[in-house]
C-alpha cells in the first residue's frame, strides 16, 4: 500500500517555522517557488528577442554551418612549458601552503594561503595559531577574489594622467623636501596594528614631528578612556561567562572576530544532557546573527538601548547594593539631563528576571554593549559590569601601545584652516564614507597635493592628485598583531599584480628609507620584537608558523574608575525622544560589504545576507507593524517588487526600497552601509543605495527624527529567502528543543515532525554497502576472482551539522564557492532562482502568525544530503549522477546532458544547473540599462549567447585546478569536496607504496565548509572509522536525519538545536517550542489512507 | 481514376536513394574516424622544437626516466625537465650541436622551451602519475616503449575504456616497484623463487612447481600476487576517482 504522508500538524504552542511573510500569507509567488524546482519561466531565455524557438533555429543553423566548414576537425596544438630554472619548493601540479595574515580593524587574522604554481587560490585559517585554529570568516574567504579583481587600480596616475613609478618617486621627493618640520604633512590611514607600520610612523614622526596622523574607520568603535583608563582594550572572556547580556552588540556578526565566535560557541557546545551551556540575552533593534542564536531576545530601537541600560542599571544597583550607581541612575532619572526623551515601554518582567539571572551568576556574567553605541552608554554598561563583579573576571584588559592618532574630524578642521599642504590617504575611501557634515570631497579638493594609495579607482582617487595602486595583503611583506596580541607575519604569495605599492613601501619612502624589495623592513622589526639569538632559524620559524611563539599578550587586570565614569554618564547620558511619526534610522554594518570596501567582490555581493537573504542590494529594514503604519501592504511583499520609501532627515534624504524584517523593532529603520558606490568596478556598479550622506560626526550610528513616506515607486530585489522552499517540510527540517526537554528526553529530535508519525522503515533488501557486516573486516577475493573486497579501503564519507552551533554566518557558502569554482550569476539570475551556491543557509523564523512581533530565528546550512537511496540517481537517463562505494552521490559532468530530471526529483532542491556559460563569459558584460545596471541586470543582453567568450585572466587564476570548471547545460551540486577526498586517498596510497596499509588517518582532512566554520558546526569525516569525530557525532542523541520517513537514507546528520531559556522569563514556555507537538513522546502511525486513483 | 499519389512522388525513390547514400556514407566516415585508433591519437608524433631522442638517452645511455621526469613519484603531473636539467649535461656535451640551439637560446634568454604536448587527458579527467608509479604500474603501460622511440609518439589509445580495462583488472599491469622505470622488463625474466620468497605464491598456483627452471611466472601470476599483497584497489565503478 502506498503511504500518503500527512505533513506535520500544528505544534502544541501554535508556533510554526516560516521563511518569509509570503509563505505565511501563502502568496502565489511563494507557491511558485514551492511547487517547482525552478520557477516559472526559469528555463526560458530572457527578453523578447531570444526565445527558445529562435534559439533552436540559431543552434540548428550554426550546427549545419559547422558541418560545412569542418572547422572543428583539427585538434588544437597544446604546449608544455617547463621552467627554465627550477623554482625552489615548486613541484608542478602540487599546491604549496604558506602562512600569512589579513589586516582587519580588529587586528590581523592568521591565515594559510594555498598556492598552485605560484597562484594563491584559497585561504584557510592558520591551524597552528590559537585564535583561528584553522577557521576563518566570510571576508577572509572572499579576499582571494579581491586579489584577482580585474577592476583593481592598475596605474600610477598624476592629475588623471598615467605616469610611472619613477615620476612618482621624484614627485614624492619634491613634496618631502619642502616639508620642513612636517607641519604641512598629514596622513589619513586605516586602523591597523602592524608593528612595522608603527616603527615607520615613529621614524617619520622624528623626521617630521609636526605631521598629523589621523585614522578613520567608518565603522570604528566609540571609545572613551573614562571607564577603564587610557588606551585600555577591553577583552570579554566568553569562556568564563555563564550568562551574557548583549545590548546591541553583534559579537558573532559585524563585531565578530573568529576568536570571539570560537570562545562563545565553545560554551554552547552540547555533548550530552549534562553539558553546561551559557545563556544569552540579546537586546537589539534588528535581527542579527547574535540575536538569532540567543535564548531571549528583546526588540528595542537602537536609540533606546541607553534607556534600557539605565533601567537595567537601576535594578542591578538595587540588587547588588551599589549605592554610587544607584545614585547616578536616580540623578539621571530625575531629569538632570537635558534632551532626554521618554523611556519607551520596556517589559519590566524581562528586565527583572534578566537581572536576577545576571546577579545569580555575578562574577561569571557579562554585559556587552555595541561598540558603536554612545560613549555614555558604554560607560554605564561598564558600571553595570563593575557592580556585578565582572570586571577582572569575565572582563579583562590589555594596554594598547600603538602611536596615538587623531580622528578624522580633527584632520578636517586643520584642512579647513588650510594647514595641510600634502595629504597622504592610504586605503579607506573618505570621499564616499566620511561623515557627511565634514563635506570631505570639497575639503580634499582644497588640499594642494593629495597622494592616495588606493586598492581600486574610487570616489577618493577621483579627487586625488597622485594615485598609486595599493597592494593586496597577499602581495607584500608585512606583520601585525592578532587579536590575542601575538606577533604574526604577512607573507606575499605573488608579486604585486599591477605594480602596486604597499602602505609600508610608501611609509618607508617618506621615512627616507629605500622602498623595500623583500622582507628587510619586517626583519628589522622582528629583530627588535623577538630578539632572536639565531636570527635565520627564528625568522624561518616565524614564517613557517605564521606567528612568533609565546608572543600573545595575556589579558591583564582591568580597573574600573567608578567616580569618573558615573560623572561622565551623568553629564553625557541622553536618550533621544521618539514619537509616533518620528523614526530612528540605524546605519548598520553590512554583513557582506562591511563599510563598502568589498563592494566590487562578486562572491560577497551574491551571498545572501544571513538574516534578510538579500543579494546585490541593501534595503531599509522595517518591522511589519511599522510597514503597515506606513501603508506598505505586507502580504505580497516577497515577490519581486518592493515599495520605495523616502527617508528624510535634516541633512538630506535618501530613497530606497523597504524590506519588511520580522523581529525588527518598531519605529526603527535599519539600513546597511556600503552600497550605492558612485565610482566602483563592474560588479559593484548599480548595486544598492548610499546612505552615508545621512550620517554625521555627531550621529555615526543612529539618527532620530526621520520622516518617512512612500514614493509610489517599486524596486526589484534579489531575495533568496523563498528559493528552494520545500512543501510542508519546513517544520520538519529544523528541529530544536530546550535544555529541560533535552534532559528529560535526550533523543527528542528523533520523534519530531513526521518521524513521530510513522513506523520505522523496514527494507526487504539489504543495501550492498550499508548493510554489509564485513565492510570493515579484512579482504577476501570474490568468487570470480575479479573484484577485490571493498573492505581494503573501506571508507565512507559523512557529515554532521550541529544546529546548536551554527550561527548562519554563511562563511561556508563562500568557502565552498572558492574551493569548487562556483560562479556568480548576477542579480537578475538570482531573481530567477538560478544562484549556484552548492551549500545554502536557510533561515527560518518561528512564530504563531505574522502578527507575532517576536519570531524566533534558526539557521540551517543545507547541502546535498548524499542519500543512500538517492531519488536523483534513479531518474537520470544517462547515468550522470551515480552512487559510489564510499557513499557519495557523484556527479559526472561530462556525462550530463542537462535534462534536469535529477533536480526535479531532489527532495532538498540542492542541485544547481548551469543555465548559461557563467564561467566562460563575463558576468558583467553587456549594456547598462537606464538605471545604470550592467547587462546582467538588464535582461535582454545578459549572458548574450552571441557575445564574446572569455573572462579576465586574473579571474581564471583563482580557479582551483583540481575541480572541473563546469560549462553551460551541466548540473552540479555538493560533492563533499571529492577532490580533497581523492587527494587524501592518493596521498595515503603513495605513502603505502608496496604495503597494504593505506587507511586515511581519522580527521586528517576535511571539506571546505567544515574547515572554515568558526563554531565547528559542520564536521566531515570517515563514518566507518570509529575514531573519527563525525562517527562519534552521528551517534549523538540529538541527531536526526532529514526526511527520514522517505527512506532516502541521508549521509548528512543534523544535530538538533538546544535553547537555554530562563524559565522565569516572560514567554519562556514558547521558546524553542515550534516543533513541540503532541507526538513529542511516542511514535504512532498516521491513519493509513488509500491512495486516490 | 485520379492519381492516388501526386506527380511529385515519382522522384521519391531517387530521393530515398540519395538520402540513404548520404547517411550511410556519413556513418561510414564517422565510424572510420571515431572507432579507429586515429581518434585516440595513437601514432600522433608532432615535430618538437628539439627532436629529443629518447632512444639515445634511455636506450643507449641508460638514463632513468626519473632523472628528467623527477616529480613523477610525488605529483599528479609528470614534469617536463627544465632547461636547467638539460644544460646540466649539455653545457659540456654536444655543446655546439645545431639541433640544441633552441635549448641554448632558452638558457641564455630565460625564455622557457615550448614542447608540444602529445599525451593529453581531457580537462574533466584528473589523472595522477604518483598514484600509479608508486603502486606497481610502469610507465610503459601507458606510454609504450619510449626508450626505443627516436621521437616520442602516442603509443596507446588513452580512451576511458582503455583506462577501465586495467582499473577493472589491475593484475595485467602490476610489477615489482624496482622495475617501474625498466621499460624492457618482462615477467618471464623475474626469478620465480626470489619473487615467491618476497611476495608469496601466486593465487591459484598450488599445483605448479616453480623449482623447475621451465616454470616461469606470467604477468597474470605477478599481477594477481601483487594485487592481493598490496591491496591494489583502483576506482573502477567510482566515477569520482577520476572525474571531480
Amino acid at each position: 500500500m502506498k503511504r500518503i504522508f500527512q505533513h506535520p500538524t500544528e505544534s502544541l504552542t501554535g508556533k510554526k517555522y516560516w521563511r518569509s511573510l509570503g509563505q505565511l500569507a501563502d502568496t502565489p509567488e511563494f507557491r511558485g517557488w514551492l511547487e517547482r524546482e525552478f520557477p516559472q519561466g526559469a528555463a526560458e531565455m530572457e527578453g523578447g528577442e531570444v526565445t527558445r524557438r529562435n534559439f533552436l533555429k540559431l543552434m540548428g543553423a550554426s550546427t549545419a554551418l559547422a558541418g560545412l566548414g569542418l572547422a572543428a576537425c583539427r585538434r588544437p596544438e597544446m604546449h608544455l612549458v617547463p621552467f627554465t630554472k627550477g623554482v625552489e619548493w615548486s613541484i608542478p601540479g602540487k599546491p604549496l601552503f604558506y602562512t600569512t595574515a589579513r589586516p582587519t580593524r580588529r587586528g590581523y587574522s592568521p591565515l594559510v594561503a594555498t598556492t598552485h604554481d605560484g597562484r594563491p587560490t584559497k585561504i584557510e585559517g592558520n591551524p597552528l595559531h590559537a585564535v583561528p585554529k584553522g577557521s576563518t570568516d566570510l571576508f577572509a574567504q572572499s579576499s582571494i577574489l579581491d586579489l584577482y579583481d580585474p577592476d583593481r587600480a592598475k596605474k600610477i596616475t598624476n592629475a588623471g594622467k598615467v605616469t610611472d613609478e619613477a615620476a612618482f618617486e621624484k614627485a614624492l621627493e619634491g613634496m618631502l623636501k619642502d616639508a620642513g618640520d612636517g607641519s604641512g604633512l598629514a596622513f589619513l590611514l586605516e586602523d591597523d596594528n602592524s608593528p612595522t607600520r608603527q616603527r615607520l610612523m615613529g621614524l617619520i614622526e622624528k623626521k617630521y614631528p609636526k605631521a598629523m596622523w589621523a585614522v578613520y574607520e567608518p565603522l570604528g568603535e566609540e571609545t572613551s578612556d573614562v571607564a577603564y583608563g587610557k588606551d585600555m582594550e577591553v577583552l570579554p572572556q566568553f569562556e568564563k561567562a555563564d550568562v551574557i547580556l548583549s545590548l546591541d552588540c553583534d559579537f558573532l556578526g559585524s563585531e565578530a572576530e573568529v576568536g570571539t565566535t570560537r570562545a562563545f560557541s565553545a560554551r554552547r557546545k552540547v555533548t550530552g544532557p549534562d553539558s553546561k551551556m551559557n545563556r544569552l540575552y540579546v537586546v537589539e533593534n534588528r535581527y542579527t546573527i547574535t540575536g538569532g542564536i540567543s535564548d531571549h531576545r528583546l526588540r528595542v530601537p537602537a536609540s533606546q538601548v541607553g534607556a534600557f541600560a539605565l533601567a537595567l542599571a537601576a535594578q542591578v544597583a538595587e540588587k547588588m547594593n551599589d549605592a554610587a550607581l544607584g545614585a547616578a541612575v536616580k540623578a539621571i532619572d530625575a531629569g538632570e539631563v537635558k534632551g532626554r526623551g521618554s523611556v519607551p515601554r520596556l517589559d519590566p518582567d524581562w528586565i527583572k528576571y534578566c537581572v536576577e539571572d545576571l546577579v545569580v551568576s555575578k562574577g561569571a556574567s557579562l554585559v556587552l554593549v555595541g561598540e558603536r553605541q554612545p560613549a555614555a552608554v558604554q560607560a554605564l554598561v561598564a558600571a553595570i559590569n563593575a557592580a556585578l563583579g565582572n570586571v577582572g573576571k569575565t572582563l579583562l584588559g590589555r594596554k594598547n601601545t600603538d602611536m596615538p592618532t587623531v580622528r578624522i574630524a580633527e584632520l578636517a578642521r586643520s584642512m579647513t584652516d588650510k594647514k595641510v599642504k600634502t595629504l597622504f590617504i592610504v586605503g579607506g575611501n573618505p570621499v564616499y564614507n566620511a561623515p557627511a557634515d565634514l563635506d570631505w570631497a570639497n575639503l580634499q579638493k582644497s588640499v594642494p597635493t593629495v597622494v592616495r594609495l588606493g586598492f581600486s579607482e574610487d570616489e577618493t582617487s577621483e579627487l586625488a592628485t597622485w594615485n598609486v595602486p595599493l597592494a593586496h595583503y597577499l602581495e607584500f611583506w608585512g606583520d601585525g598583531r592578532a587579536s590575542d596580541g601575538s606577533y604574526v607575519s604577512v607573507q606575499p604569495m605573488i608579486l604585486p599584480l599591477f605594480g602596486a605599492w604597499s602602505e609600508l613601501d610608501l611609509l618607508a619612502k617618506i621615512a627616507g628609507l629605500e622602498k623595500p624589495t623583500g622582507p628587510e623592513l619586517v626583519q628589522e622589526t622582528f629583530k627588535q620584537i623577538a630578539k632572536p639569538g639565531d636570527f635565520y632559524t627564528a625568522w624561518a620559524k616565524f614564517l613557517h608558523d605564521g606567528f612568533l611563539a609565546n608572543s600573545a599578550v595575556k589579558p591583564g587586570a582591568l580597573t574600573f574608575d567608578s567616580a569618573a565614569s558615573l560623572t561622565f554618564v551623568k553629564e553625557r547620558f541622553s536618550t533621544p525622544a521618539t514619537g509616533d511619526d518620528v523614526y530612528e534610522v540605524v546605519f548598520t554594518p553590512c554583513s557582506k560589504m562591511d563599510d563598502g570596501r568589498f563592494n566590487n567582490n562578486g562572491w560577497l555581493q551574491e551571498i545572501p545576507d544571513p538574516i534578510t537573504k538579500l543579494t546585490w542590494d541593501n534595503a531599509a529594514q522595517i518591522s511589519p507593524a511599522t510597514a503597515r503604519k506606513l501603508g506598505i501592504k505586507i502580504e505580497n511583499k516577497d515577490g519581486e517588487h518592493y515599495e520605495m520609501i523616502e527617508i528624510q532627515l535634516e541633512k538630506g534624504s535618501v530613497t530606497l526600497p523597504a524590506y519588511i524584517a520580522p523581529g525588527h523593532a518598531e519605529g526603527s529603520i535599519s539600513i546597511p552601509l556600503g552600497y550605492g558606490r558612485r565610482v566602483v568596478g563592474r560588479v559593484g556598479a548599480g548595486t544598492g543605495f548610499d546612505v552615508y550622506p545621512l550620517r554625521t560626526t555627531s550621529s555615526p550610528y543612529y539618527v532620530v527624527g526621520a520622516k518617512v513616506r512612500l514614493t509610489g515607486d517599486v524596486y526589484k530585489l534579489g531575495l533568496t529567502q523563498e528559493h528552494f522552499a520545500l512543501e510542508g517540510r519546513g517544520g520538519d527540517l529544523t528541529r530544536e528543543g530546550t535544555v529541560s526537554e533535552y534532559k528529560s528526553k535526550p533523543d527528542f529530535a528523533k520523534t519530531m515532525g513526521m518521524d513521530g508519525h510513522i513506523p520505522p522503515n523496514v527494507s526487504l533488501y539489504s543495501h550492498p554497502t550499508l548493510n554489509n557486516p564485513e565492510l570493515s573486516s579484512h579482504p577476501s577475493t570474490t568468487a570470480t576472482g575479479q573484484r577485490v573486497n571493498p573492505g581494503w579501503d573501506a571508507t565512507g564519507w559523512g557529515m554532521t551539522v550541529d544546529l546548536n552551533s551554527c550561527t548562519g554566518c554563511s562563511a561556508c557558502m563562500v568557502a565552498c564557492q572558492a574551493e569548487n569554482n562556483i560562479p556568480i550569476v548576477g542579480k537578475h539570475q538570482v531573481m530567477n532562482g538560478r544562484e549556484m551556491h552548492w551549500i545554502r543557509t536557510d533561515r527560518y523564523f518561528a512564530s504563531v502568525d505574522e502578527n507575532d512581533p517576536d519570531p524566533e530565528m534558526i539557521s540551517q546550512p543545507l547541502m546535498c544530503q548524499h542519500c543512500e537511496n538517492a531519488p536523483c540517481e534513479t531518474v537520470c537517463p544517462v547515468n550522470a549522477t551515480v552512487h559510489n562505494e564510499e557513499g557519495l552521490n557523484v556527479m559526472v559532468y561530462n556525462r550530463c546532458i542537462g535534462t534536469r530530471y535529477c533536480a526535479n526529483n531532489c527532495p532538498f532542491k540542492v542541485r544547481r544547473f548551469n543555465f548559461f556559460d557563467y564561467n566562460q563569459r563575463d558576468v558583467m558584460a553587456g549594456k547598462a540599462d537606464k538605471n545604470g545596471h550592467f547587462g546582467v541586470f538588464s535582461g535582454v543582453y545578459e549572458w548574450n549567447l552571441i557575445s564574446e567568450k572569455g573572462t579576465a585572466d586574473t579571474i581564471k587564476m583563482q580557479k582551483n585546478p583540481n575541480v572541473t570548471v563546469r560549462m553551460r547545460g551541466v548540473m552540479e551540486k555538493c560533492t563533499l569536496c571529492v577532490q580533497r577526498i581523492q587527494e587524501a586517498k592518493i596521498a595515503a596510497k603513495v605513502a603505502a607504496r608496496d604495503s597494504a596499509e593505506y587507511r586515511i588517518p581519522a580527521d586528517s582532512f576535511t571539506t571546505a565548509c567544515a574547515q572554515v566554520c568558526p563554531t565547528e558546526a559542520i564536521v566531515f569525516g570517515d563514518i566507518y572509522n570509529p575514531e573519527s569525530a563525525v562517527s562519534k557525532l552521528r551517534a549523538a542523541e540529538r541527531g536526526y536525519r532529514l526526511l527520514e520517513y522517505l527512506n532516502i537514507n541521508t549521509r548528512v546528520t543534523y544535530l538538533a538545536r538546544i535553547r537555554n531559556p530562563n524559565p522565569k522569563m516572560p514567554g519562556a514556555e514558547k521558546i524553542g517550542a515550534a516543533m513541540r507537538s503532541h507526538h513529542g513522546e511516542d511514535k504512532h502511525e498516521a491513519e493509513p489512507k488509500e491512495p486516490q486513483a | 481514376m485520379a492519381n492516388i499519389f501526386p506527380r511529385s512522388s515519382n522522384i521519391l525513390p531517387i530521393k530515398l536513394v540519395i538520402i540513404l547514400f548520404v547517411v550511410s556514407n556519413a556513418l561510414t566516415v564517422g565510424a572510420w574516424y571515431y572507432f579507429t585508433p586515429k581518434y585516440t591519437r595513437v601514432g600522433y608524433q608532432p615535430a618538437q622544437p628539439i627532436p629529443f631522442p629518447h632512444d639515445v638517452h634511455v636506450g643507449q645511455l641508460g638514463m632513468d626516466c626519473r632523472y628528467c621526469h623527477s616529480f613523477v613519484e610525488v605529483a599528479a603531473h609528470s614534469n617536463i625537465p627544465t632547461t636547467q636539467v638539460c644544460m646540466n649535461c649539455h653545457s659540456q656535451i654536444q655543446k655546439d650541436n645545431p639541433k640544441l640551439a633552441p635549448l641554448r637560446e632558452s638558457w641564455k634568454t630565460g625564455q622557457p622551451m615550448e614542447w608540444i604536448q602529445i599525451h593529453k587527458t581531457s580537462d574533466f579527467v584528473f589523472f595522477n602519475h604518483s598514484a600509479h608509479v608508486n603502486r606497481g604500474v610502469s610507465c610503459v603501460s601507458c606510454h609504450g616503449k619510449v626508450n626505443e622511440m627516436a621521437v616520442v609518439y602516442h603509443a596507446k589509445p588513452h580512451s576511458m575504456d582503455w583506462c577501465l580495462d586495467c582499473h577493472r583488472d589491475p593484475a595485467g599491469a602490476l610489477r615489482p616497484l624496482n622495475e617501474i622505470t625498466n621499460l624492457n622488463w618482462q615477467p618471464e625474466q623475474e626469478d620465480p623463487k626470489a619473487f615467491i620468497a618476497k611476495y608469496g605464491k601466486p593465487p591459484g598456483s598450488e599445483n605448479r612447481d616453480f623449482s623447475s627452471s621451465k616454470e616461469r611466472l606470467t604477468q597474470e601470476d605477478i599481477g594477481s600476487t601483487l594485487r592481493d599483497k598490496w591491496h591494489i584497489n583502483p576506482p573502477d565503478k567510482n566515477c569520482a576517482g577520476c572525474h571531480r
